[in-house]
């Protein structure tokens, strides 16, 4: 059982976008201001997949080495730029450790999961690096956000507990414990609670898509399966990484938080 | 002995201390004392390298507090802050979080001294009172037998019973530089030294 989805034509597709009308009438009629921001973002969306659709359909027809590594490098690097405005910091001193630290953990997600777990005959081939690299830098980016933005608030907020413990413990190490427990339980709890409920409450994307896609329920579930435990790992390396990374540049030669 | 020489320090363009000098001795008990808003706590912060003044110096033991040296430094030292709602769930957080697990037998001889018993003093922080978990963050610090201790506001939310117990602690301890912030009257004339910002 592995044949293709039924394919969607450009018609069936526009027709599609014809349900909208009716969630676009009661905003109206309940006069909420955001059918702007909804129509921008539907047009968004369809010119960015289409986009996306077109450069994976080149991408995969090559299946170049050097052009997936390209790919991959700069989806490291838009997602380390990303993270660095959300969190506010400033791009000159973390984008260098962040993109390494997202750089490492791919490399170790990766090499694990592509490598050991799935071991396509060819282990660059664009069919497995890209989508799952691409899951995984995904969601690192949504939990590095989360992650590094607890942490530079609890340092703002919390100024006291860090001095209480880096005088009296004098250990730096011991002086950022709490802040680095703080930062991971709040970017990974969603991902743990997600895993709990997942099959229950929703069934994932990837799963539906392979299940779509013609492969059986037994092949996607344990894809999926891996996909996650590929995500966890992911997120957790590249937080713990960034955290690490960033400390150096974070704090001025006294150990104090500094100013930018 | 710390040094305090002609420091310099404003935030804002408020000036909060302008060609300050100030001398504690070995062994002697100083105290900040002065309005909210003249620098008291700050200066504590000063002397750990928590705020770094725009011009000046600071020797402790004739040490200057420069980067190089300011792990030495801070190792000599103990903090007890002025707010003791700090975020930790109990004693037993609270010793793990300072790395004091050495000094258990320490604390605990110390909360018999201020009163507090071993089953009170592992009671939740949140099933306290304020001046039990001054009196408890007060334990750990000395436990730590530390040369220089740093007592911002010791006495907030303490009632008298208490305050006097804590000076009692403070004036029986041994060989300990002692820097406080208070503007308390009782407590001000327990300490060797006043000096008024």
């Amino acid at each position: 059982m592995n044949h293709g989805a039924q394919d969607i034509s450009i018609i069936s597709l526009a027709i599609g976008f014809l349900i909208l009308l009716i969630p676009i009438f009661i905003l109206i009629h309940f006069k909420i201001k955001i059918i702007k921001d909804l129509a921008i973002s539907l047009l968004r969306m369809t010119l960015q997949l289409s986009l996306v659709g077109i450069y994976l359909e080149v991408i995969f027809r090559i299946n170049n080495l050097w052009i997936n590594l390209v790919w991959i490098i700069a989806m490291i690097l838009v997602t380390a730029w990303t993270s660095i405005k959300r969190v506010k910091l400033n791009f000159k001193k973390y984008f260098f450790p962040i993109s390494l630290a997202v750089l490492i953990s791919l490399f170790i997600t990766d090499l694990f999961f592509i490598g050991t777990i799935i071991r396509p005959t060819y282990l660059f081939d664009a069919r497995y690096l890209i989508p799952i690299s691409g899951m995984i830098l995904g969601n690192s980016l949504n939990h590095n956000i989360v992650g590094m933005s607890t942490y530079l608030d609890a340092f703002r907020n919390k100024k006291e507990l860090y001095y209480f413990i880096l005088t009296n413990s004098g250990s730096r190490k011991l002086a950022l414990e709490p802040f680095i427990r703080e930062a991971i339980i709040k970017a990974l709890n969603p991902l743990i609670a997600g895993m709990s409920v997942m099959g229950l409450i929703s069934l994932p994307g990837m799963m539906t898509g392979q299940i779509l896609g013609g492969s059986s329920p037994a092949t996607a579930i344990k894809y999926q399966i891996m996909i996650m435990i590929a995500i966890f790992t992911g997120c957790f390396f590249s937080l713990i990484l960034s955290l690490v990374f960033a400390n150096k540049r974070l704090f001025d030669k006294f150990g104090n938080l500094s100013h930018n | 002995m710390i040094k305090i020489y002609n420091i310099y320090l404003s935030f804002d363009d408020k000036v909060i201390f302008k060609n300050f000098s100030a001398k504690i001795s070995k062994n002697e008990h100083v105290c900040f004392s002065g309005q909210s808003g003249k620098g008291k706590s700050t200066l504590l912060k000063i002397i750990q390298a928590y705020v770094i003044p725009q011009n000046g110096e600071i020797k402790i033991n004739g040490i200057a507090l420069t980067p190089e040296n300011v792990k030495y430094l801070r190792g000599l030292m103990s903090y007890v802050p002025q707010n003791v709602n700090l975020p930790v769930e109990n004693l037993t957080d609270l010793i793990s979080l300072i790395g004091a697990k050495n000094y258990e037998k320490n604390i605990f001889e110390l909360l018999e001294f201020l009163k507090i018993s071993h089953k009170e003093a592992l009671k939740p922080f949140d099933k306290l009172s304020g001046g039990e978990k001054q009196r408890i963050i007060i334990a750990c610090c000395l436990s730590l037998n530390k040369q220089i201790i740093l007592m911002d506001e010791p006495t907030s939310g303490l009632d008298n019973e208490s305050l006097n117990i804590i000076i009692d602690l403070v004036k029986n301890l041994k060989n300990k530089t002692i820097v406080s912030v208070s503007h308390n009257p009782i407590w001000l004339k327990s300490c060797d030294k006043v000096i008024e910002l």
